[in-house]
């Protein structure tokens, strides 16, 4: 850019003129990068902050933001809803049971194995599946995720069944040391560094304006030069292999798993509703959405047991209909066009 | 042989119930392009408002299963005009989230109203069965089976002759066309929804007579009417019931020579290979392919 600038025999007041815009512009583009950095100390600071409950607390919320971020990848970016991605988070959590239950693999080994075993069974179903649009594109990842977890149920040879498998954590069957309540905070939190931090990469990439592309009309993106099958199934492996790793870790976490919590339907939709209620297709959004939806979940959890889930219904209803696009999406179109009525945000989708 | 004619007979039994509740839901995706993640939850309220008719009048369920259709019509109606409608040109996901926000809050709230509790609504008949031969049929599911397949034609008819059929069609085929012929479409689409909500309410009524439910049950039986529903094809209401009918089956002779929960694998990788190889479904067309969204 300085280079550009030198060969332009342009005036010295006008280069300092265009210098200030261009270096507020350097300054804008670094500013989410800071800030993230910031956030992350921060969380390392609070872990000192807080007494165990809360350290658990917080620790799940990582969790949900790293697997939020992940399914942004897929369901935001490229459009495609997936809703079997619980999927991955069961086969990263049942690889790494199974190897070191049968092999003691190393947790860390057992890790990036299960993020690599998660990616190829995402590229593996995603050919296929991809082909598929809207709502046939969800019920059959929806269906794969709920077929994998009967396969699951059904070889305890391997893993358990229905039984659920223990991975060895004390004694001399335990390869890795288990991690404590301060560990897996540590680990979660890269996990959602890391989730993080891929989403931003692809945000910015060409990468991502082409799974953008394909969100707003598959056929153009195809003819101007976008490989839309590579480009689909790459989001989708990539997601997988986040999905794999938190799911990997979860399993460690847990010690004992069982198929129904692994390939619970639930841990999707709350994926996707962190999503779409945070803004999909952005980096903050999810993040944001993670967060806030967590910690209204966990605090009704804990205020009102019995009208917890009923609470979060009326939540979900709620925000679906009132911010459609999500929060941090609607509050940039609202500074833009300084139109915040929600009413007529409302109207926005109505019949 | 005893034993897979038995099998058999209560897979198409079950089948017919299977397919009262995805018919409702395959007209509802096929129409409206909505998933509706709640209609298992209607089919359990079904069965207890059947329950609380016959405990608090006596009524009978093959009775109560009207009472539940009104009940569950008037729901269906409402969440539709004041909520679905809202919504209902947003990327699809959405209707997706909101079906489920209202599933989350049906289940829980019949948690709370109704405590966990397995409950069967009872009666003097249904346990009661004929003998054909070595095999045996109950009487309950035979009822149920006929009730199930006369409501499901009955249906189909009314879809295709009365002039509120036809409005539904074509609302489904083509709204923006549809509004300038002056159709009303936001009823028209609240009156879909209440009718596909009506038919799960029946379908309860009968699952409550014919075996056990509660609450926990809406998940399975909405998964159910994902698969019958594909398998038939989207808004092919004939197609349900083929669906429905194969499914029943499947799982009937599958619980009878396979060990386990394999059945469940073999349903979802059914749907799978459907959905990629023929998503049209089993039977009929790809009708609403060619849907216009205005």
């Amino acid at each position: 850019m300085g280079a550009s600038s030198a060969e332009i025999s342009a005036p010295a007041r006008a280069e300092t003129a265009t210098a200030r815009p261009r270096a507020r512009a350097r300054w804008r583009r670094l500013l989410p990068w800071a800030a993230g950095v910031l956030v992350l100390l921060a969380c390392l600071g609070l872990q000192t902050q807080l007494y165990t409950g809360q350290e658990r607390t917080v620790t799940t919320i990582f969790m949900f933001v790293a697997l939020a971020q992940a399914w942004n990848i897929i369901g935001g970016f490229a459009g495609y809803a997936s809703f079997g991605q619980v999927v991955f988070f069961g086969i990263g959590g049942y690889s790494t049971a199974v190897v070191m239950y049968h092999l003691q693999l190393n947790f860390w080994l057992a890790l990036v194995l299960s993020g690599l075993l998660a990616a190829a069974f995402g590229a593996l179903i995603g050919l296929p599946l991809l082909r598929l649009k809207g709502h046939y594109f969800a019920i059959a990842t929806l269906g794969v995720a709920e077929g994998m977890r009967e396969v699951v149920n059904n070889v305890p040879g391997l893993t358990g069944g229905g039984a659920g498998i223990s991975i060895p954590t004390v004694g001399p069957r335990a390869s890795t040391p288990y991690l404590g309540n301060d560990g897996f905070y540590i680990l979660f939190l890269l996990l959602a560094a890391l989730a993080v931090l891929v989403g931003g990469l692809v945000s910015r990439s060409k990468f991502g304006l082409a799974l953008r592309a394909i969100n707003q009309d598959e056929d153009a993106a195809g003819s101007m030069g976008v490989n839309t099958t590579r480009v689909k199934v790459a989001a989708f492996t990539l997601s997988g292999f986040l999905v794999g790793l938190v799911g990997a870790s979860y399993a460690f976490q847990q010690v004992t798993i069982f198929p129904e919590r692994l390939f619970d339907v639930d841990i999707t939709v709350l994926m996707v509703m962190m999503v779409v209620i945070g803004g999909s297709g952005t980096v903050l959004g999810p993040l944001l959405g993670a967060v806030g939806l967590q910690y209204v979940s966990e605090y009704l959890r804990q205020h009102y047991t019995d009208l917890h889930t009923f609470i979060l219904g009326a939540i979900i209803i709620a925000a679906v209909v009132l911010v459609p696009q999500g929060v941090v999406t609607y509050a940039r179109e609202a500074t833009r066009t300084r139109d915040f009525s929600l009413l007529g945000n409302v109207r926005r989708y109505r019949l | 042989m005893t034993a897979l004619a038995q099998a058999t007979l209560y897979g198409l039994l079950q089948g017919g119930l299977l397919a009262l509740v995805a018919v409702g839901f395959s007209l509802v995706w096929g129409v409206m392009n909505i998933i509706n993640v709640a209609q298992g939850a209607f089919v359990i309220l079904g069965a207890y408002v059947a329950w609380e008719l016959n405990s608090a009048l006596g009524l009978d369920p093959f009775l109560g299963m009207f009472g539940a259709a009104a009940v569950l019509f008037v729901l269906g109606y409402v969440v539709q005009r004041g909520l679905i409608n809202l919504i209902v040109n947003a990327p699809i996901y959405l209707t997706l989230l909101l079906t489920f926000g209202l599933d989350l809050m049906l289940v829980q709230g019949m948690n709370i109203a109704f405590t966990a509790d397995f409950r069967s609504i009872p009666t003097s008949y249904a346990g009661n069965s004929i003998a054909l031969g070595d095999v045996r049929v109950p009487l309950g599911r035979l009822l149920a089976f006929a009730v199930a397949v006369a409501v499901t034609l009955l249906l189909v008819a009314m879809v295709n002759r009365t002039r509120t059929g036809l409005s539904i069609m074509a609302t489904g085929m083509d709204r923006g066309a549809a509004r300038l012929m002056g159709i009303r479409a936001r009823h028209v689409y609240a009156l879909t929804f209440g009718l596909s909500a009506a038919l799960a309410g029946m379908a309860g009524a009968m699952v409550g007579t014919v075996g056990t439910f509660n609450p926990a049950a809406a998940g399975g039986y909405t998964l159910l009417s994902f698969v019958v529903a594909v398998l038939g094809g989207l808004g092919n209401m004939y197609g349900a019931l083929v669906g429905g009918l194969v499914i029943g089956l499947v799982e009937a002779w599958a619980g009878q020579y396979l060990s386990g929960t394999w059945v469940n694998a073999f349903a979802f990788l059914a749907l799978i290979v459907v959905l990629v190889l023929r998503p049209s479904g089993l039977v009929g067309r790809a009708f609403y392919a060619t849907r216009v969204e205005v």
